[in-house]
């Protein structure tokens, strides 16, 4: 892909990371350490793998407001087979994953066949995976796991920590699969101009399906590192990440409506929220106040992004022919 | 002008369209040969448009028959009539504006450097495509600049040239322009009419869209003017006038001179 206006933006995202590094940093002593680096990195493995998925859902001009309702699914699930059903842990988690893929699909699929948008679609799914997560722990944490499952949340790979190098693997995939796959290309194409795409023989449903069920499989993801790492399933897990993986991705420059969006923006909006949620926590703001913080970032980064847009007449002269059904 | 082929290229049967209480397009028949370019005219609302979806694959017809080099086409859709080497301009042109310009030459039918064992994913060739749509391009002419930058940084009729381009150059037996020339500068419009007169000669079938009779008389071998969904009028377009097409047009007899 030509380095564009999208990686463009993504430079501008980076400069922000720096600056909240640097106040952070001047604000506190323990900010600007090795250990806290690391636990910020920690920190933002589960909720960047829901924002990869996240990513390619609103390249597509779609969105998901299920994905923390996956990862309390995902974790639940697997939490259950191993406990109580004492399933290897290949197995726990390749149901655990499976389930949410699948209920990923069905969000696909209510947007493509029933043709609800998927706003609709995924806000039934983020009450019906929630829910069937408390039912299916019946309402209590299930917790107490072997140790080889905790390892995804809390093992090393070297210098590493397991879930940073998973989540980092899975950026790292979903950039190739955007930047130099066909089925990249038409996700771009889709969330850019769905009719268009449709007239040059791209089925443009059936990529949203795609989408949505990446979506479910990289929620999962950060479902099983969060209930690895917190060794527990548990229904409530999950719950804030939407508002951090919805705030991380519009700050890494993806377009709210579609066609735009990259995994290195992506990736930097994930660290600068947990960075930022990091920071308040060392300077000794009240929990609360991060997620109010977090909630005008958005409107914030919106902002920015509608002056930058001033200037790039492309997005300005989207015509409603272009938008999505 | 008709050539050895009996078999027409394109053959559209009895096409009805209706959305809701609307009928779009009314019992149409269409016929175009190899080597020819029929201008299909008719006032705003006429049906133009949504006979060419339907033929497109866009659209399900809601009856008739449309024949592709003599093959009915069955279940149509945008997929399986571009491999029949039909191409069309849409009037909305269908450029995805936040690709470049090669990948929307290449949109649907990107080139890929399959490795056996991941080829679902395909991975693109981008050095081929980029150099294939320059090549493209400089052939037809067309002069566009960078073709790395998105299609929404370029101007009305740069954008038109590129969907030009883009069906002139797939297009290998039928082509249909859905008002090509409705943005173009001086220049690029005769480029356009240009282009359009060499791909009949190339033995290529030309559905040629157009308000502009001046356009429409000095490109077209055939004429078949919609009114409200129904033909009306089917000419030699060397046995008719600007004056005798427009009355047909507006289905008065004392038809506006344009
Ligand atoms: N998608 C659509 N939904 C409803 N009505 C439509 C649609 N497309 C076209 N029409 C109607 O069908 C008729 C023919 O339109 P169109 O084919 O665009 O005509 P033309 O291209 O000749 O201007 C018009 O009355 C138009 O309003
Ligand atoms: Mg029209």
């Amino acid at each position: 892909m030509n380095p564009s206006p999208q990686y463009r933006r993504a430079v501008g995202t980076l400069a922000g990371l720096v600056v909240i590094w640097a106040i952070f940093g001047a604000l506190t002593d323990t900010f600007l350490t090795g250990r806290n680096i690391q636990n910020i990195l920690l920190q933002s493995a589960n909720v960047g793998a829901v924002a990869i998925g996240l990513t390619v859902v609103m390249i597509a001009a779609e969105i998901d407001l299920s994905v923390g309702a996956l990862e309390a699914m995902a974790g639940a699930v697997t939490a259950i087979l191993l406990k109580f059903l004492e399933f290897p842990v290949a197995l726990a988690v390749s149901m655990g994953l499976g389930t949410v893929v699948i209920l990923g699909a069905l969000n696909g699929l209510v947007t493509w066949k029933v043709r609800l948008p998927s706003f609709v679609a995924t806000l039934a799914m983020l009450g019906v995976a929630q829910g069937g997560a408390f039912v299916l722990t019946n309402g209590r944490p299930v917790n107490r796991l072997p140790d080889a499952f905790r390892f995804i949340g809390t093992g090393t790979i070297g210098p590493l920590n397991a879930a940073v190098v998973s989540t980092g693997a899975l950026f790292i995939l979903t950039h190739i699969i955007l930047t130099r796959t066909r089925i990249g290309r038409h996700l771009f194409a889709v969330g850019g101009n769905a009719a268009a795409a449709e007239s040059s023989g791209i089925n443009a449903g059936r990529i949203k399906l795609y989408a949505l069920m990446y979506s479910g499989f990289t929620s999962g993801v950060g479902g099983l590192i969060l209930s690895a790492r917190l060794n527990a399933g548990d229904g409530r897990f999950g719950e804030s990440d939407l508002l951090v993986a919805v705030a991380a991705v519009i700050i890494g420059g993806t377009s709210l409506f579609g066609g735009v969006g990259t995994m290195i923006g992506t990736a930097t909006g994930v660290i600068m929220v947990v960075s930022i949620k990091n920071g308040l926590v060392l300077s000794n703001v009240q929990d609360f106040w991060q997620r109010i913080v977090i909630g005008l970032l958005i409107i914030l980064a919106m902002v920015v992004d509608q002056v930058a847009r001033g200037e790039r007449s492309f997005l300005k002269r989207r015509r409603p022919g272009g938008a999505s059904i | 002008m008709a050539t050895d082929s009996m078999v027409p290229a394109l053959a559209v049967e009895g096409l009805s369209k209706n959305y809701g209480a609307v009928q779009a397009v009314r019992g149409v028949d269409l016929e175009v040969f190899a080597g020819e370019i029929v201008g299909l005219v008719g006032d705003n609302g006429s049906g133009k448009s949504t006979l060419v979806r339907c033929v497109a694959g866009s659209q399900k017809p809601d009856e008739g028959t449309i024949r592709i080099n003599g093959i009915l086409q069955t279940d149509s859709n945008p997929h399986k009539v571009r491999l029949t080497g039909l191409e069309v301009v849409h009037q909305d042109l269908s450029l995805v504006d936040t690709l470049d310009i090669a990948a929307n030459f290449f949109l649907g039918r990107e080139k890929c450097i399959e490795i056996p064992g991941v080829s679902p994913f395909g991975f693109l060739d981008y050095g081929y495509m980029k150099k294939f749509t320059n090549q493209a391009l400089a052939d037809l002419g067309v002069n566009i600049g960078s073709i790395d930058r998105p299609v929404g940084f370029l101007s009305g009729g740069q954008r038109q040239m590129v969907a030009v381009a883009r069906a002139i150059t797939w297009g290998e037996s039928i082509i249909i322009l859905d008002e090509p020339a409705a943005s173009l500068g001086v220049e690029q419009t005769k480029l356009v009419l240009d282009l359009v007169r060499r791909l009949a000669d190339r033995n290529r079938a030309v559905v040629f869209i157009s308000h502009n009779m001046q356009h429409v008389m000095g490109v077209t071998n055939r004429i078949v003017v919609l009114r409200l969904g129904r033909k009306v009028g089917d000419l030699r377009t060397r046995d008719t006038s600007a004056r005798e097409i427009v009355e047909l047009i507006t289905g008065s007899d004392l038809g506006n001179p344009v």
